[in-house]
This record gives C-alpha cells, sequence and structure tokens, in this order.
C-alpha cells in the first residue's frame, strides 16, 4: 500500500523540531518495614541527575503527620509538587473534620491523587509507612498512577529491584526452611535495612551517600543518620 | 522489549575458598507463556568447567555447539584441557566476530584451572566484553535482583557447603521477584576433586 | 415575632432592622407543622423513633419514610418538608460516600451533618442561578451515628445550624416531647430503655394512638450499626408499654 504514512520523513532543511521531554529521573532508593507496633522507612541521601549529582545531603522522606512517614523518589519536581499537595489536602482535612488524618486515609487519598493524573502521572515511586488506627505498623507502596498496596515491607525507587528479594529474604523469611516465623524486632529491622542500602551502593549509581531512617512508633518518630559510600 | 529477555532465565556463579559454584533456573518460555520447566542453562565444558548461557534459546543452543566445536578442536590440536581463563577468552573473540548481528546470549563461565585448581568465575555481554571479579557475576533477566542479593548474602572464602546455601538463597529469592525466570533451579559445586550437582524444588509460579 | 414583620420577610438574603432573617425563622416555625421525631442517644447507641401521619386509611403506610440509612454508621430522622428533606439525605449519602472513597474511613457525623448545613444555607433568592434552592429548606434532621465506636446524635435546623444532643426532639409535638425527655433521660439508660422511653414519648404527644403502622423506630450500635425496627419488633414494645 502506498500511503503517506508509509514514506519515511525527511529532515527538511529549516524545520525545527520540538520534542516536550517533561520528566526526568534523580533516582533514589526507599525501603520501608512495618512491625507489630513500630515502623521503619528509610531513603537514601543522593540526589542525581545522569551521571552528575546535585547534592548528596537530600531528605526523601517526608513527616506527614506524628505517625505517618511518606518516601518519595523519581521524578524529584513531581515528588516536591506531590509532598506539597499532601500537606495542603491534610491541613484541609484538620480543619474540616478536626482531628489530624490517619494514616489509612493518606493512604486512599494519595492513590486517589495519583490517580487523578492517570494520562500525565507523577512520576515518581511512593512508599508511605506509618501506624494504623491501633498502633500497628503498615506499609503501603504505589506505582505511579495510583495503585496502592497494604505490605509489611517493600524497596522502592531506583534500587528497588536489588532490594526487595533481600527483603523478601531476610524479613519475609521466604524459602528458609526450619526457620520460626516470628515478628521481625525494631532494631533487627533497622539492621537489615542499612544492610540492603549498603548493598544497594555498591551496585547502583543513584543509590548513595548516605540513608536517612525514620523509627515510627506511639512514642514518635526518631531520625538516624548512617553513611553510606560516595562515589 | 528486549530479545534476551524473550525466553527469561538467568545464571549466577561465585567464587569459594578453592571452589566455584555456578546456578541455573529451569524455566524456559516465549514471553509469559511456560514452554518447559527443564530447560537448565548451564553446561559441562570440561570436567571442572561450566558454562551458563543466558538470552535468545536458540542461540543458547547454537552458542554452545559451536563453542563445543572450537574447544574440542582446541584440545586435540594442543593436545591439553582447556583452561576457564582460555575458554572465556576465546568465547569472548568468538561473540565478537559477530559484533553487528550477535547471539542474543550473555554467558558465565565458572570453573577451576586444571592444573593449578585456581578458581574462575567470568561474565560477558552479548559482544563478548569480558569481566572477571573476584566475587560473583550474575546474568539475566533478574540480574538486578541478583545484584542485591549477593551483594548482601556474599561474603569473602565460603566454604563448599556455605557457598551452596548463599548462591542457592541468592537464586531463589531473585527469581521469585522474576515472573519469566525460576520454575526449580540446580546448582553446581565446583571442587578439586568432586563436583556437587543438587536440584532445588522451587515454587512453580 | 410576628409583630415585627415587614417588608423585610420577603427576601431571603435581606437582613430586618433588628438583625433577623424572616424567611429562615419561618422556616423553623415551619418544623413545627411536621411530624414528631425523637432521638435518644445512649451509652450502647442512639435511638431515632418517629410518628407518621396517616392521612387516609387508602394511603400505603410503609412509603412514608422519615428514618433513612445514609451510611451504614448513620442514620436520619427528619420532620418538616419531605421532598426537601429527601435532598438534603442525597447529599448526606453522597457526601459520606465520596469521603469512604477518598479517605477509605467512614465519615465522622459532625462532618455528615457540616456538609449537610453547608447545603442548607446555600440558598439565595438572586436569579443568577448560583445556588441549588430559592428558600431555606423546611426540615429539620436528627443524626444518628456511631463515630470510633461510640454513639453520637447530633440536631440540624434550617438554618444549618448543628449541635451535639443526648436526647432531641423536632415536630409538632417537639416542645412536649422535648419536656418529657429532660425529665426521664438518665445517662447510664440501654438502648432497650431508649427505645421505649421514645415510643413512651410518642405516645403521649401524638394525636393518633400509637400503634406499629404509625410509628418508625431505629436503633444504631457499635456492634451492628444501623438497624430498622421491624413491625414485630415495634408492636412487642407498644404492648409493653400499655401494660
Amino acid at each position: 500500500m502506498i500511503s503517506a504514512e508509509n514514506f519515511p520523513e525527511y529532515n527538511v532543511p529549516g524545520v525545527v523540531k520540538h520534542d516536550f521531554h517533561p520528566y526526568e529521573s534523580n533516582g533514589g532508593s526507599v525501603v520501608a518495614i512495618a512491625g507489630d507496633d513500630y515502623a521503619v522507612i528509610a531513603a537514601d541521601t543522593r540526589l542525581s541527575s545522569g551521571y552528575s549529582i546535585h547534592t548528596r545531603k537530600q531528605n526523601k522522606l517526608f513527616k506527614l503527620s506524628g505517625t505517618t512517614v511518606l518516601g518519595s523518589t523519581g521524578c524529584w519536581c513531581d515528588t516536591l509538587a506531590l509532598t506539597s499537595l499532601i500537606s495542603a489536602r491534610m491541613k484541609m482535612y484538620h480543619y474540616l473534620h478536626q482531628k489530624v488524618m490517619p494514616t489509612n486515609a493518606i493512604s486512599q487519598m494519595l492513590s486517589i491523587i495519583m490517580y487523578h493524573k492517570r494520562f500525565f502521572p507523577y512520576y515518581v515511586s511512593n512508599i508511605l509507612a506509618g501506624l494504623d488506627a491501633d498502633g500497628k505498623g503498615v506499609v503501603y507502596s504505589y506505582d505511579p498512577i495510583g495503585h496502592c498496596e497494604l505490605a509489611s515491607y517493600r524497596a522502592g525507587g531506583s534500587a528497588g529491584a536489588l532490594l526487595q528479594p533481600v527483603l523478601d529474604n531476610q524479613i519475609g523469611l521466604k524459602n528458609q526452611e526450619n526457620v520460626a516465623k516470628d515478628p521481625i524486632p525494631k532494631e533487627k529491622a533497622i539492621s537489615v535495612i542499612v544492610d540492603t542500602f549498603i548493598s544497594a551502593a555498591e551496585r547502583d549509581i543513584y543509590t548513595g551517600d548516605g540513608v536517612i531512617i525514620n523509627v515510627i512508633t506511639k512514642d514518635g518518630i526518631e531520625t538516624r543518620n548512617v553513611s553510606l559510600r560516595k562515589d | 522489549m528486549s530479545i534476551l529477555a524473550y525466553n527469561g532465565g538467568c545464571v549466577v556463579a561465585m567464587r569459594g575458598k578453592d571452589c566455584v559454584a555456578i546456578a541455573t533456573d529451569h524455566r524456559f518460555g516465549v514471553q509469559g507463556q511456560t514452554i518447559d520447566t527443564n530447560f537448565q542453562k548451564v553446561f559441562q565444558i570440561n570436567p571442572q568447567m561450566f558454562l551458563g548461557l543466558v538470552g535468545l534459546q536458540t542461540d543458547i543452543l547454537t552458542v554452545k555447539d559451536r563453542l563445543a566445536f572450537r574447544k574440542n578442536l582446541y584440545e586435540v590440536r594442543e593436545n591439553r584441557e582447556m583452561t576457564p581463563e582460555r575458554f572465556a577468552a576465546m568465547l569472548s573473540s568468538f561473540l565478537y566476530e559477530r559484533r553487528f548481528g550477535p547471539y542474543f546470549v550473555e554467558p558465565v563461565v565458572a570453573g577451576l584451572d586444571p592444573k593449578t585448581s585456581k578458581p574462575f568465575i567470568c561474565n560477558m555481554d552479548l559482544i563478548g566484553c569480558p569481566n572477571a571479579p573476584d566475587d560473583f557475576v550474575v546474568a539475566g533477566t533478574c540480574a538486578e535482583q541478583l545484584y542485591g542479593m549477593c551483594e548482601t548474602l556474599w561474603k569473602p572464602d565460603l566454604e563448599p557447603e556455605q557457598l551452596f546455601e548463599v548462591i542457592a538463597q541468592s537464586m531463589i529469592n531473585a527469581f521469585d521477584r522474576d515472573a519469566i525466570s525460576g520454575w526449580g533451579a540446580t546448582v553446581y559445586i565446583i571442587e578439586k576433586d568432586k563436583i556437587t550437582v543438587k536440584t532445588l524444588k522451587t515454587r512453580m509460579d | 415575632m410576628f409583630l415585627t414583620r415587614s417588608e423585610y420577610d420577603r427576601g431571603v438574603n435581606t437582613f430586618s432592622p433588628e438583625g433577623r432573617l424572616f424567611q429562615v425563622e419561618y422556616a423553623i416555625e415551619a418544623i413545627k407543622l411536621g411530624s414528631t421525631a425523637i432521638g435518644i442517644r445512649t451509652p450502647g447507641g442512639v435511638v431515632l423513633a418517629v410518628e407518621k401521619r396517616i392521612t387516609s386509611p387508602l394511603m400505603e403506610p410503609t412509603t412514608v419514610e422519615k428514618i433513612v440509612e445514609v451510611d451504614r454508621h448513620i442514620g436520619c430522622a427528619t420532620s418538616g418538608l419531605m421532598a426537601d428533606a429527601r435532598t438534603l439525605i442525597d447529599r448526606a449519602r453522597v457526601e459520606c460516600q465520596n469521603h469512604w472513597f477518598n479517605y477509605n474511613e467512614p465519615m465522622s457525623i459532625e462532618s455528615c451533618a457540616q456538609a449537610v448545613s453547608s447545603l442548607a444555607i446555600g440558598f439565595s433568592d438572586s436569579s443568577d442561578g448560583g445556588s441549588a434552592m430559592s428558600r431555606p429548606f423546611g426540615v429539620a434532621i436528627l443524626f444518628a451515628g456511631i463515630e470510633n465506636g461510640a454513639p453520637e446524635l447530633w440536631h440540624m435546623d434550617p438554618s444549618g445550624t448543628y449541635m451535639k444532643f443526648l436526647a432531641k426532639a423536632i415536630g409538632s409535638g417537639s416542645e412536649g416531647a422535648q419536656q418529657n425527655l429532660q425529665d426521664n433521660y438518665s445517662p447510664d439508660m440501654t438502648v432497650d430503655d431508649a427505645v421505649e422511653l421514645a415510643l413512651n414519648t410518642l405516645k403521649q404527644v401524638m394525636e393518633e394512638k400509637l400503634n406499629s403502622t404509625n410509628v418508625e423506630v431505629m436503633k444504631i450500635t457499635p456492634e451492628k450499626l444501623f438497624e430498622m425496627y421491624p413491625k414485630t419488633e415495634v408492636e412487642a414494645v407498644i404492648s409493653k408499654l400499655q401494660q
């Protein structure tokens, strides 16, 4: 068939083409683990663009309330737009309903905010960690268009694929025989998270420099810092 | 989708103390459809040397046969056994011959030197760029997951039994997070005086 | 109040010189023509009971719906213009579902009342078509609900004012009924006590003789949430009252 669309496009002199590149990946990884009475969420502190590093000290964890922390990586400008919209929505909720938004309400709202941009999504990988109404740790993970899944541990971001099987093995105790499936103690969860980030920093150039860890318990949110390799 | 991920599969090799291990999954599929659950991608080349090939299944079979041809020719001409280093070098140049129309395979070589018993592991890209580190090499559709697992579990100077545990856990947990790898695994532990083959039962989905 | 009646009672968005909005006050008066509805909050749940005016023996009594489910955890009793009530209840239902959709949690009773109140005061007689209604709604609503396992009772009048109550009566018999509730309410009564008190109060203020077709009873409890009383159970309580 000879028709116009079957001909190749020739470069005509004088014609300037403009492509629209709305997204950039600024890298970064997030890991979160939920326990019986705590949730731990951690993110590395490197913010990069291709082979260059913008900063080695970027916190990617956002405290949304006294019991909820969001870890967000991907296109950093989308992360900033999304998190400021979330905090505005949470303030409106607080004024309207006279209470702090609980973790499960935030999880649902986040899913809907993301899905509202179904055809021009926020290019971000979100992991939400916090305590539910009963004080139990919960982790929600998202895809860029708002699919939300409740989990007990999750890795996301540029090294998500490297870290998730490690969590399956060390936290989910998958493929291990003759081990007691006891609840994971808080300090064990933190040390596994640090180990996974050390591993990720070895192989993922977008993960490194440092880790910021938020430990969420009924007593509040404790922040810890760990250094990673900086090359 | 990359043609290297058309059939799925993965191979990993690790160095231990005076030993090496190489592991393969059992799946052969066409994109999402599983065709065979007993297709092993690791082949014994010499008494103490194994070759793992992942990528396009038809190229795996071709490359395996052509390499066997070249290796046999080398051995009858030279009248000596091929070392893993030589084999890897030959494989590298063999793949580079097809620089602009490559075989869609990513090879992994693991073995002990037949004379010195020095452990050797090596992997390559599809046009034969070699990489022979002293810890582990991975290849296949769940390479990222394998890197994460190996980087966390591997330590220097593992004894053969420990090496088996590390490579088995790395492999299984990695391919459980990959839809087109898995369906069982086989691990080969290569020591100076023996080769241990262990077949692992895993989840089949 | 009728002494100061003047031109100012025509516009719904014009204050009188004394600072009153007559149409709103008249709407509140309109409630007093409506059938009586009673809500009682106890620690174990909230009870709503309403009188149904059966104006003709040829009328089908079950089609008079004065107690409705808004969400599984919120029930409403209305008094006043039934058509207006429908509009407000529809809004309450939509708001509850919207809240559940957006936040994956049941809406609080106060927020539900607040949402309905926004609609109730959204009246204007301007011709630019910006508002839902040209006059205030002629309805008062009792919201009975369960919030975080605790029962709550709220009341809203046509001015959009909403307040929390332990027990509240609205409609034509509300004055006598409210007095009766005040005399007989006790903070530690059970749900069954509350049903009896509600029906007893209705019995005293209704013109018709109380029976199982001219009242509707509902209870809302933390365990089972919204539940209408079946006719047989209403009959059982009524016969108990007569002993």
